[in-house]
């Protein structure tokens, strides 16, 4: 029994999942509305296109909403229903007679939730592209950007807003295996994203770590060279996901009752 | 003297004074020594709430074990949780089953973790009666359906140990049967030893070898069926209804039997067939009138209820 077959066997419950039909259509909504908004202001579209930033703007464009709300929300839902999974079907203790170790199950499940959110970001990505070309059918005038896409600094973008969101993961991991009922981990997860809303302008909003998103967008989005943090979120995040995961997996491993 | 026991009989399960308690203090499993038979198809059997779902729990360390030892394949289960379970199917209470996926997908994802190949998941879901279930989720399945999916679960990695919590719930009488049919065949073909609880010994007692009872969290008996069947004949009573209770009393007594009045008849644990005879005709020839010689045999079921009430 190795760990990359638990990986395998965990892969295979997420089929048709709703977790998995929320990676999708998450990937795909605030690309969706921009090409709904471009086709509704097609006139001004080639202004929009012909800018020297086309692809910048289009791409923080997309990621506006979608790192201040709807990442660390679809995070909150997406860890939620996968682990909801073995409560809601009963399969906790058909899994805990398996042949695998307590750690291989937790860490299984935890790269599996991992793969979706990587595959999230590859969708997402493949869809802010798609947002950008489909306009292009809805006016004569508009032309494809002269400029090259610039690969490498949005690639680093996504690692850092990947990086980011991992805290929140870890802490509604935590949660939702440790909590049987649904609603209070999401809850949970929801309360202190809406309180991150309002902590972001606070000056010790990173204490928070459902603010790191934001200020990840904030930090790249912008031009402005002024705006700085106290603590270099990225090594915040990375800290915070590994205390949360280690303290996740001694809660999940010293359960006493593993039904 | 553990060693000289193991060597006489070789026990797929063992317990040792395995107890179990809330976190209130109350006890829920008081010195439970379960010895189960390797080859053997145990029957556990209590009321609801006598104990059996927390033993069986204890026995897949599916509950963190409080005091007391539990040995699998004569390996103790908490040095050796993986490797015992590698060997071991069980089904514990209602089905477990993820609603989302077909039953060919249930299985496919636990062959996976036993690492076996899904060549097998069609004759086992034949074997159970779930061949023509195609793309249907298992949600959408009827209990008899799921509890039959879960033992195709329990079955997959053609376990040497069964663990099984009340299979036939939900079943129909024709369900039972087959299910009954299909774990003797196991058990006879693949040697396959099954541990399987019931709250009705009537629904077991056709199939076991061994039963123990378990009530209020402690084991009443333990043994083959035969013994509970010798204990079955221990406790079945004739009755004489007669014209002169005192000199029937005598006359009982002076063929070496203990007998006392109830209801105006008198009774004694059923004897021989050749002291009934013996004893109608002395009450015969001493002009006694017979109204009435009844005898009453205690089924298993009395028996059982008899241990749990006392």
């Amino acid at each position: 029994m190795t760990f990359l077959q638990s990986i395998q066997s965990e892969w295979m419950k997420t089929r048709r999942s709703t977790a998995a039909v929320l990676v999708i259509t998450g990937a795909f909504f605030i690309p969706s509305i921009i090409i709904f908004m471009r086709f509704v202001q097609r006139e001004k579209l080639a202004a929009v296109y012909q800018s020297g930033s086309f692809w910048h703007n289009h791409f923080f464009k997309n990621w506006q909403v979608m790192a201040f709300l709807l990442l660390p929300l679809g995070v909150i839902l997406c860890v939620s229903l996968i682990t909801q999974l073995e409560y809601r079907n009963n399969t906790w203790k058909q899994l805990h007679t398996t042949p695998q170790s307590f750690t291989s199950i937790f860490f299984a499940k935890l790269t599996v939730i991992l793969l979706m959110l990587l595959q999230f970001f590859v969708l997402f990505n493949i869809a802010i592209y798609i947002s950008a070309v489909v306009p292009l059918l809805f006016s004569t005038k508009a032309v494809y950007p002269l400029q090259d896409i610039p690969w490498t600094d949005l690639l680093m973008v996504n690692v850092k807003f990947f990086i980011a969101c991992l805290p929140v993961l870890a802490i509604q991991y935590l949660l939702s295996l440790r909590i049987k009922n649904f609603m209070l981990p999401l809850g949970a997860g929801i309360v202190l994203l809406v309180a991150s809303t309002f902590a972001i302008q606070w000056e010790y909003g990173y204490m928070i770590p459902f603010t790191y998103t934001g200020y990840t967008y904030i930090l790249n989005a912008s031009a402005n060279p002024e705006i700085k943090m106290p603590v270099n979120i990225l090594l915040l995040s990375l800290i915070m996901f590994a205390a949360f995961t280690i303290l996740g997996y001694w809660l999940y491993s010293s359960k006493k009752d593993k039904c | 003297m553990n060693t000289l026991r193991i060597a006489m009989k070789n026990f797929c399960i063992e317990t040792e004074n395995l107890h179990y308690a809330f976190s209130s203090g109350q006890p829920i499993l008081r010195n439970i020594n379960l010895q189960v038979e390797e080859g053997s198809i145990y029957g556990f059997l209590g009321p609801n709430g006598a104990g059996k779902t927390t033993t069986m729990r204890l026995l897949l360390g599916l509950l963190k074990k409080q005091d007391g030892r539990v040995s699998i394949f004569n390996k103790d289960l908490e040095q050796h949780r993986i490797a015992i379970l590698r060997q071991t199917g069980s089904l514990i209470e209602s089905p477990s089953l993820y609603s989302h996926l077909t039953a060919y997908e249930n299985l496919a994802l636990l062959c996976k973790v036993y690492g076996t190949s899904v060549k097998q998941i069609d004759p086992l879901l034949q074997l159970v009666g779930l061949a023509g279930t195609g793309s249907k989720k298992a949600g959408q399945f009827s209990l008899g359906m799921k509890q039959r999916l879960s033992i195709a679960v329990a079955l997959l990695n053609s376990p040497k140990l069964l663990v099984l919590d009340e299979p036939t719930n939900g079943l129909d009488p024709a369900g039972i049967i087959e299910i009954r049919e299909m774990l003797k065949n196991i058990n006879r073909q693949q040697g396959t030893t099954i541990l399987v609880s019931s709250h009705l010994l009537a629904e077991i007692e056709k199939l076991v070898t061994h039963v123990g009872v378990i009530h209020k969290g402690a084991l009443l008996f333990q043994g083959t069926l035969d013994a509970l069947k010798a204990k079955q004949e221990q406790t079945s009573l004739i009755y004489f209804d007669t014209g002169d209770e005192v000199s029937t009393l005598r006359i009982i007594r002076d063929n070496h039997q203990q007998a006392y009045t109830e209801n105006g008849k008198v009774v004694l644990p059923l004897p021989s067939k050749e002291t009934i005879a013996a004893i109608t005709r002395q009450l015969v020839q001493k002009d006694i009138a017979v109204y009435g010689v009844q005898t009453v045999q205690h089924d298993l079921e009395t028996i059982f209820i008899n241990l749990t009430n006392n």
